[in-house]
């Protein structure tokens, strides 16, 4: 394990606490930046971080037991997080991660011995397009297979820094695969903002005497955001972050709002498995999305923003960093931007490890360095957000196309898509497709145009917009892409004809109880049950009564959940009990009732505790082979 | 007064209520765990839970609104309620014949209330860690739902924040805020209304206990809602 001599933990600490401020809301950040350095936060830590940010201590283990990439328990001086998304398991995670264990030589979630190494599984990293993936010491590492993985063992067994390991491993590719008018040309660093700040000044004559002499910038400014909102009304943009809310109702409304600081938040959070679009318009289009959020402050009236990455994408970090400062330079970001008397500026704030915090209200939680935990609906962030200030969160597309529409206006982007869902829209496609990566299509493509131009028209499924999204079966690819029809991230897993898709299933069941925060009796209690339920299908023992009461359950947690995540967590079951349900029906041992309890099964913790792999100790015994 | 509907009845309502406050004032009961009239709702336990236009809200937090037609008692919100309550009970370890809360307990008298036969679910008999280091006061992690009405307590109604859920998902559990972890070290007391308010037998006053006889326990007298009912209205002809 990596130890720091006696004084160096106050000065690391010091560091963060320099660093990040030092207040509570920085907790999260501080902690993070401890386990990066020491891939554990130590007891000694916390007490210290209790003190210097007056909180008691129960509050920052807490944050530690709630978020996956912290942890209290010391790890290994590598920490290798395999991504166990559905499509890194396609492609033989489960089997290059046992084969890197065994290589090790240590157990999975555990830390070797003389504490060099530990090995993980976690949510997928957003790198399905190029997986199977992992992240080591929180930098990804790309297109694994065995020989890779054989290297990597050494690599760590050697030891060799990761800084002298083949920069090949940690390539990660764009692979825009198409583009459309965002990709195809996007607006010049500025050009989004000088518009609309000329909206106020070209117009300028015709509200003149409304203007007080001594703040007529403040006027002209306030004039300008106010064309831009008219821009993005005739635009008729909505939220790309799956939900779909028209992003003008969003921002007027916080431009409307009575007091309090306005807050400007990117939700750069895209845990959604199989989703990278935010990955790649972050490492290649960033200006475009910081654009899109200085936009969006002249409209509100903003003068902080704060951008919620995460820490999957930690490795963005400095570049994201960098061109922020190279935007502050050129008079795009900081005080009196472009001459204007517009103030704004961008925080960079990375997430620790956890789905949940994609969802807005428990978003504005983990950046004021609390458990993410939604909140109650009302009041809504618009009228009391981050610091109970109006806040707008938009995710990270929508301020990509928000920038866009401000330099070439709202007409331009209406005409693209069809009615109700205007523009572009980036699909994050992967899976069982010849060429995966990212396309960019008008909105209402078809299902069948996308798959065709991937490589997979043989596909006997998708699951459209992430595992709380559809599952489609060929019936459905003429289907189009939008929010009349299918809605979502823009996500698309493909499954191939020979693929079993009760694998997926039981991927995305385990998924949603791994990463249900625990709030709320329906979302906390239900995926466990349902996650119960697909495994003991996954053994082969199903009975009619349990696909009655897995769709009890899903109706339940449909009705009943807090937030989002309980309320769509059954979706994939529920779509794939429509249309594949030969899937469950061949796991039944019989059509009539077979109960949960087995003998056999419940002698496998005590046969894995001894390690016991022999015909005798099943119930009954085995025939020997 | 503005009033609203709740199934058929009309509801009048002050601005800025919720209509869970407004039904119970006017004398109608929505069943609840988490909910306390003293502290900031939580909506967590969803019991609550009522239509409106066809989709669910948690009554505990939505406000009430002019004119409005929520269901409340309807068969299928009965049924959820009712499921949810089964969810509480197998989540945990409730062994009511042997816990000193029986009879006075809010998940026992709801599961009453909501006509719960049997646990329906498969129970997951976790394995929880029960803090008895404290002279006067008990927390049995098994008993716990998850309500927070007890950290909430602490902060707002005790000045002392002696409470904290700590982990994720089905793991989340009761944290104690103490060097050690354990309430021996925490700034508890008997009489916190951390311990008065919590609807369960996860945290007791040590000393007492099945004083009353079967027949004679708090909600043998009368049902958990006329009981509240009543204490709500109390309560809120002081406030006035």
């Amino acid at each position: 394990m990596i130890q720091l001599a006696g004084p160096a933990l106050p000065g690391l600490l010091e560091q963060a606490l320099e660093r990040y401020g030092g207040n509570a809301q920085a907790a999260l950040q501080i902690l993070m930046s401890v386990q990066r350095a020491l891939h554990h936060v130590p007891d000694e830590a916390v007490e210290y971080l209790a003190r210097r940010l007056s909180l008691p201590p129960v509050r920052l283990q807490g944050l530690i037991s709630f978020y996956s990439f912290l942890s209290a328990r010391p790890q290994g001086e590598y920490v290798v997080h395999m991504s166990d998304n559905i499509t890194d398991q396609m492609r033989d995670s489960r089997k290059l991660g046992a084969a890197l264990c065994e290589r090790l030589g240590v157990r999975l979630g555990e830390t070797r011995g003389d504490g060099r190494v530990s090995v993980h599984r976690t949510s997928c990293i957003g790198l399905s397009d190029q997986g199977p993936a992992a992240l080591v010491n929180y930098r990804p590492v790309t297109r694994l297979d065995r020989e890779r993985i054989e290297l990597i063992a050494d690599l760590i067994n050697a030891p060799v820094p990761l800084s002298d390991w083949p920069p090949a491993f940690f390539w990660v590719d764009s692979n825009v695969r198409r583009s459309d008018v965002l990709f195809r040309k996007p607006p010049e660093p500025g050009a989004g903002l000088r518009a609309s700040l000329d909206r106020g000044g070209k117009n300028l004559e015709a509200w003149e005497e409304d203007l007080a002499p001594t703040d007529a910038r403040k006027h002209q400014l306030d004039r300008g955001g106010a064309e831009t909102l008219k821009e993005i009304y005739r635009s008729e943009l909505r939220g790309r972050g799956g939900a779909g809310f028209k992003a003008g109702i969003k921002w007027q409304s916080v431009r409307e709002a009575a007091r309090g600081d306005r807050y400007v938040i990117c939700n750069a959070d895209e845990g959604e498995p199989g989703a990278f679009k935010d990955r790649v318009l972050l490492s290649d289009y960033a200006d475009m999305v910081f654009e899109g959020m200085t936009v969006c402050a002249h409209v509100v009236g903003a003068r902080k923003g704060i951008i919620y990455v995460r820490q999957e994408y930690w490795y963005l970090h400095d570049h994201l960093q960098a061109t922020l400062e190279r935007r502050r330079a050129q008079g795009l970001l900081g005080d009196n931007i472009l001459g204007s008397a517009l103030d704004f500026d961008i925080d960079l704030h990375f997430g620790a490890g956890a789905y949940i915090c994609g969802m807005e209200t428990a978003m504005i939680k983990s950046i004021e360095g609390r458990r993410g935990i939604p909140r109650r609906r009302w009041p809504l962030p618009v009228h009391q957000g981050y610091l109970k200030g109006p806040s707008v969160v938009n995710n990270v597309e929508t301020f990509a196309c928000a920038a866009a529409i401000s330099a070439r206006g709202g007409a331009w982007f209406a005409g693209l898509g069809t009615a109700q869902s205007t523009g572009t829209k980036l699909f994050c496609l992967s899976g069982d497709c010849e060429r995966p990566g990212l396309y960019e299509y008008p909105m209402g493509v078809t299902v069948r145009e996308i798959l065709r131009d991937c490589g997979a028209l043989d596909a006997q499924g998708i699951q459209v917009g992430g595992p709380s999204g559809t599952l489609i079966n060929r019936g459905d690819f003429d289907r189009t892409a939008c929010f009349e029809d299918l809605p979502g991230v823009g996500a698309m897993i493909v499954f191939g004809p020979k693929r079993d898709l009760f694998d997926a299933i039981t991927n995305f069941a385990l998924f949603f109880q791994h990463e249900s925060c625990g709030l709320c009796t329906p979302c906390r209690v239900g995926t466990t049950l349902l996650a119960n339920y697909v495994k003991k299908f996954e053994r082969g023992v199903g009975s009619p009564v349990d696909l009655e009461e897995v769709k009890h359950i899903s109706s339940l947690m449909r009705n009943m959940a807090h937030c989002g995540l309980g309320q769509s967590a059954s979706n994939h079951l529920m779509d794939s009990l429509q249309k594949f349900k030969h899937i469950w029906e061949t796991r039944m041992k019989s059509l009539e009732f077979v109960p949960a309890f087995d003998l056999d099964w419940a002698l496998e913790e005590a046969r894995s505790l001894t390690g016991r792999t022999d015909p005798d100790a099943h119930l009954p015994p085995r025939p020997r082979v | 007064m503005p009033t609203f509907f709740l199934d058929d009845s009309e509801i009048p309502f002050k601005d800025g209520e919720t209509i869970l406050e407004a039904a119970m004032a006017a004398g109608r009961y929505i069943p609840h765990l988490c909910w306390r009239p003293e502290l900031e709702p939580h909506s967590s336990c969803r019991l609550c839970t009522v239509n409106i236009n066809g989709r669910p809200f948690s009554s505990c937090t939505q406000p009430a609104l002019k004119g409005q037609k929520v269901e409340c008692d309807t068969e299928g919100l009965l049924a959820m309620r009712r499921a949810v309550i089964q969810m509480l009970f197998i989540e945990g370890n409730h062994h009511c014949p042997c816990c000193e809360k029986s009879g006075g307990c809010k998940l026992q008298a709801t599961a009453y209330l909501l006509g719960m036969q049997d646990s329906h679910f498969h129970h997951r008999f976790p394995v929880r860690v029960r803090d008895l280091s404290h002279q006067g006061v008990s927390l049995d992690r098994d008993r716990c739902i998850r309500c927070e009405i007890c950290v909430r307590a602490s902060r707002a109604l005790d000045g002392k924040n002696v409470f904290a859920v700590h982990g994720r998902g089905i793991e989340s559990h009761l944290a104690v805020n103490s060097v050690t972890g354990l309430l021996k070290d925490s700034a508890i007391s008997p009489d916190d209304a951390a311990v008065r308010l919590c609807p369960t037998g996860a945290l007791m006053a040590k000393g007492h206990g099945f004083e009353a006889p079967i027949g004679d326990r708090l909600y043998d007298r009368e049902p958990l809602s006329v009981a509240e009912l009543r204490e709500y209205q109390a309560r809120r002809a002081v406030h006035d």
